[in-house]
């Protein structure tokens, strides 16, 4: 019977910080049972894309603020959440980006970001408190191994 | 985490090797790097990503810029060797539509050979 792991570390909200919570997510997972390369890819991208969404666009124009990373492993699922205290910003879901448009006209393609969040997670949840913005990810396991079968 | 990159120059083509993770914080860098590349006369290049262990976004859209800037000077480029969860990336965003993947660095140099 595994056991549930918890981690939180609390970082500066600048690009510099991204490496850590991908570190975070690594050593929580490291030698947990069930827990695929392919699972851990998705968390850490998740995360990563997330957390670049908070220091772009929550923290704009405001002082560097702190990001928190809270990590919950389970028997059956990974629950990550992060709490801001920037702007609200909701990752909303959105249709794919249109790479073959971005490679065509004169612009880069964007939107990335989130359709990876969403992409790669069974749940994302987003609220906003007095006490911060908390984005809420959740990656079933079991959902996983159905797939897998 | 950091990235490094190195280039080597071939008759037909560029191999450009990056090792490390390409995100927000370093996608930046790898934008200068394939600009210098390809501004300095190298339009065709191969990139070997058997050194990279994390891409997001933002290394996706530094690849993007390159591509287009390359065949905008009637090169091309190729990716090589990618490992699994950036090959991942690359399939979900439908990077794989638009431009040649390999498994290796020798077939990608095939392509330009």
């Amino acid at each position: 019977m595994n056991k549930t792991i918890s981690s939180q570390i609390c970082r500066a909200a600048e690009f510099e910080s991204l490496a850590s919570f991908r570190e975070l997510i690594d050593a929580t997972c490291t030698g947990r049972a069930g827990l695929d390369e392919n699972t851990v890819y998705d968390l850490k991208l998740a995360v990563d894309e997330a957390c670049t969404n908070i220091i772009t666009h929550g923290y704009a124009g405001k002082n560097p603020g702190s990001i928190i990373l809270n990590m919950n492993v389970s028997e059956n699922q990974i629950a990550i959440t992060i709490t801001d205290f920037g702007h609200q910003f909701e990752p909303v879901e959105g249709l794919a980006p249109d790479v073959q448009a971005g490679l065509e006209e004169d612009r880069l393609a964007g939107g990335f970001g989130l359709y990876f969040i969403y992409q790669t997670m069974d749940k994302v949840q987003y609220e906003t408190t007095e006490d911060g913005n908390r984005l809420t990810l959740i990656k079933r396991l079991s959902v996983l191994e159905e797939e897998e079968q | 985490m950091s990235v490094e990159l190195d280039s080597k120059h071939f008759d037909q083509m560029t191999v450009i090797s990056i090792a490390g993770s390409i995100d927000a914080l370093t996608a930046a860098a790898v934008t200068k790097y394939f600009k210098q590349e390809l501004e300095g006369g190298h339009p065709r290049i191969v990139v070997d990503l058997s050194g990279v262990d994390f891409m997001s976004s933002a290394g996706l859209r530094a690849l993007l810029a390159a591509l287009k800037q390359s065949r905008q000077m009637s090169g091309d480029l190729c990716l090589a060797a990618a490992k699994p969860g950036v090959e991942r990336v690359l399939k979900m965003s439908g990077f794989t539509s638009i431009l040649r993947t390999y498994t290796t660095v020798d077939e990608a140099m095939a392509h330009f050979g």
